[in-house]
């Protein structure tokens, strides 16, 4: 099987994060890390690969720092890497992210592509659905349990309330990974110094420029959401109080 | 895999180390393109989970050995500010005193304000371009042994063993169990910083330390703070004497103006204080409420924590450096000069000469104690020895308190490090802690010092506040890195003796008598909020807790500090 990963390398889960100073960003002085589904989609294929062979290619779109995510895959199995490496690419929504990571592996042909089911920063958690969307390939999403059948794949999905999904669905597909769906790996002394010679290929932004929605996204304000209670007493005889909130919860809080 | 060279600890000794290494390297291939040396089998450890994450100090650097490493180093390096103003104040209870002049040792004109973790994440990457190769979390759990000597002259360190990873907290393997790699190296050098775990363990088989002069050591506290604009000048250097100690602790503080509207503050409590409830993080607290700082810091906020300890020692308790198949580095090795306050410089020299007797090594195939030896001949004859023989008595005339410290430094000063008859012997430190029973009626001087901090919550804080700022994690389901010997002992004869001190000597509220099930108290060890001070492996008045290792990639989070 031939399988691409997408990771995405977002800031660690308690690093006390700040805005910079246009307040459109947080400050890039954080440590990173893998996006803790990504690491998940990772690992899933690395042991698809080691059942069924193939190989597993990782790739990460994102300023010259996201290469270290690339690095720690490679480290861990991956056999090869993709770098979209750009401080703009970090700034894209998911469509154009998506379609960078599309005009990226053209041609390559992968049998599945797994990702993480969202991100730990933006959250969206479209990314991955749009990749499949615009490589008009299927896709299912949140999955905890991957199978190869004859023809295609035998899914698990976590639904709501601790009920699954069982499916089956055709390769190549897209599918996007619940974080728990198996134990993550160590990357060891060996694979660390062996990762060195794996090869990288770097995709620069005018390559891919041309293949991205002109209607960028652009982050206008970013803030702390200031502490917003507030106590309103209603006074007077209860029922009159009463039709009184009423008239509250339903006109102003809109909580009827 | 087997390594030529092994460099415990991606410090800053470590990273001058490899570098200079790197550099002869390179130095030969180009005259001898006949002959040429590999760096392929040169690798660096680092417990960190990123290159600088457990890098902690105020940090003021000497550039002298910079400028020897990497000429030119300012022009690339992360330097905050060049120091352009110091001075030194005596606070009492209320009010302070300026020293009218700056004491010499503390004049800092041409030194850098920096962040270390910064500072080494960057030389961590010209190591990297130099292509050697630096293992981020991976501990060194213990060293590999050629042979089972423990006598100086025969022992021989044939490598390290890294730290197993997937155990549980039971010490069982999890399902992603990976076990420790041996990783032998014809030369193993020990950078592990202050009370490394593998410099320890050899130190004490190989019985390198005089007992006449035991290492001694300080528990810095350090954080980070915004502050208004107009209070502490970027560049501007400020450090106090006295309260909240009494004359009979040793420390002080420090504070940096990193920029405009950031400073770096922080105190080193003395590591040899007598009454067992003193909590250095309190005595920071403390500090901070003294008008003389509160002055700089209402009004600001904190952003960043950390602890680490110190080698205060100096040349005197520098223990043997090297041997077959090893040397030991900076913290490691008592790299440090206590009077100026400064070791960054003196563990990047030490890495340096270090490196150069690991090249004879690798050039000569011979790595025992006949060639490593230079490294020692090399301390001897640079200017670390210039730097810290003179102050070779400096702290260790402090035993008895301030006052005779402050003489015992005037003539020091007059006599070049001399004092009248042979040079001040000094115990370790934690046999300085009296009993509780000793200590007299409560001392009210020491209110401010003793028992754990409670804090405001804006100007001060608890431990648990300060340590979720030092970004601290441990994965907790593994073995609790703490290893105490004996619990009964803490339970019955500490808690009589000595009131169960590691309640209050840890930074980081890993020590907690709690209630036990039974109905008494007990010791419950919060091992994932540890720093990696090292304070409880140094203070313990026993000695029965062994700092080891957590799984790699454990421990504090240091960025920007």
């Amino acid at each position: 099987m031939k399988i691409l990963v997408c990771i995405k390398q977002v800031p660690q889960k308690d690093a006390p994060l700040r805005l910079n100073e246009q307040g459109t960003w947080i400050r890039d002085d954080v440590s990173w890390e893998t996006n803790e589904p990504d690491a998940y989609a990772l690992e899933e294929a690395l042991r698809q690969k080691e059942k069924h062979g193939g190989e597993v290619t990782a790739l990460t779109a994102g300023p010259a720092r996201a290469a270290q995510v690339l690095r720690e895959a490679l480290a861990k199995g991956a056999d090869r890497a993709i770098h979209l490496e750009d401080d703009r690419f970090a700034q894209l929504d998911a469509g154009n992210t998506a379609r960078a990571m599309a005009a990226a592996i053209a041609g390559e042909n992968f049998d599945l592509i797994v990702t993480g089911l969202q991100s730990d920063d933006f959250g969206a958690a479209q990314t991955g659905v749009l990749l499949a969307e615009i490589l008009g390939i299927p896709h299912a999403t949140i999955i905890i349990g991957i199978e190869k059948a004859e023809n295609g794949l035998k899914l698990k999905r976590e639904l709501e309330a601790g009920h699954y999904q069982y499916i089956e669905m055709p390769m190549p597909a897209v599918l996007t990974i619940q974080s728990g769906i198996n134990k993550l790996r160590y990357a060891t002394l060996i694979g660390i110094k062996q990762a060195k010679t794996k090869p990288m290929r770097k995709v620069a932004w005018a390559e891919i420029e041309g293949k991205l929605s002109p209607h960028m996204q652009k982050i206008e304000k970013l803030y702390v959401p200031g502490s917003q209670k507030q106590t309103k007493k209603i006074e007077g005889p209860a029922a009159q109080a009463a039709k009184e909130l009423v008239e509250y919860l339903k006109n102003e809080a809109r909580a009827l | 895999m087997e390594a030529d060279v092994v460099i415990l600890g991606g410090g800053p000794a470590g990273m001058a180390c490899a570098l200079r290494l790197a550099q002869l390297i390179d130095a030969h291939n180009v005259v001898h393109p006949d002959k040429p040396l590999t760096k392929e089998n040169i690798c660096m450890l680092e417990k960190s989970r990123e290159v600088g994450q457990h890098c902690l100090s105020g940090a003021l650097l000497d550039p002298r050995a910079m400028r020897e490493l990497l000429p030119g180093f300012e022009k690339e390096a992360p330097l905050d500010a060049e120091v352009t103003k110091e001075s030194v104040y005596f606070l009492m209870a209320k009010g302070q005193r300026k020293f009218p002049i700056v004491p010499p040792p503390l004049r800092d004109h041409g030194n850098y304000v920096i962040s270390l973790n910064k500072f080494v994440k960057w030389m961590g990457q010209k190591v990297e371009e130099a292509g050697i190769t630096i293992f981020t979390g991976f501990a060194g759990s213990e060293l590999l042994w050629a042979n089972d000597s423990t006598d100086w002259d025969a022992a021989r360190v044939a490598g390290v063993r890294t730290d197993d990873k997937g155990v549980d907290k039971e010490g069982h393997p999890k399902a992603n169990f990976e076990p420790g790699y041996d990783l032998r190296a014809k030369v193993t050098i020990l950078a592990e910083g202050t009370r490394g775990n593998c410099a320890k363990a050899l130190i004490d088989r190989l019985g390198l330390e005089d007992p006449e002069h035991a290492q001694t050591y300080g528990q810095g506290i350090k954080e980070l703070w915004e502050i208004p604009m107009g209070r502490v000048a970027k560049g501007e250097v400020i450090y106090t004497l006295g309260y909240p100690l009494t004359s009979r602790e040793y420390g002080g503080a420090w504070i940096y103006g990193v920029s405009d509207t950031l400073i770096s503050v922080g105190y080193v409590t003395g590591l040899d204080y007598q009454d067992p409830r003193t909590d250095p993080h309190h005595v920071f607290q403390s500090f901070k409420e003294h008008p003389f700082a509160r002055r700089i810091l209402e009004g600001g906020k904190m952003i960043r924590y950390g602890a680490k300890s110190l080698p205060y020692g100096g040349w005197l308790t520098m223990p043997r450096i090297y041997g077959n198949g090893w040397m030991l580095l900076g913290d490691s090795a008592s790299f440090l000069n206590s009077q100026r306050l400064k070791g960054i410089h003196l563990a990047m020299k030490s890495g340096m000469l270090a490196a150069e007797a690991a090249f004879k090594a690798m050039l000569t195939g011979d790595s025992s104690a006949g060639t490593l030896g230079d490294y020692k001949t090399a301390v001897n004859e640079s200017w670390i020895h210039d730097e810290l023989w003179p102050v070779r008595n400096f702290h260790q005339g402090f035993e008895h308190g301030r006052i005779e410290g402050m003489v015992s430094a005037a003539i020091q000063q007059i006599m070049r490090g001399g004092v009248f008859g042979p040079d001040k012997t000094n115990p370790p430190g934690y046999t300085c802690m009296r009993r509780i029973d000793d200590l007299g009626p409560s001392d009210w001087e020491r209110a401010p010092i003793v028992c754990n901090a409670k804090g405001d919550g804006k100007l001060t804080f608890d431990r648990l506040t300060d340590v979720f700022h030092s970004g601290t994690r441990h994965d907790e389901d593994q073995p609790v890195h703490l290893v105490v010997e004996d619990l009964n002992l803490c339970r019955e004869r500490c808690t009589r003796e000595y009131g169960n001190p590691c309640q209050y000597f840890c930074p980081a509220a890993v020590y907690e008598m709690a209630e036990s099930e039974n109905g008494g108290r007990e010791l419950k060890i919060n091992f994932t909020n540890c720093v990696h001070c090292k304070t409880c492996d140094i203070m313990d008045p026993y000695q029965i807790i062994t700092w080891v290792p957590p799984e790699g990639g454990g421990g504090p989070n240091y960025d920007g500090m």
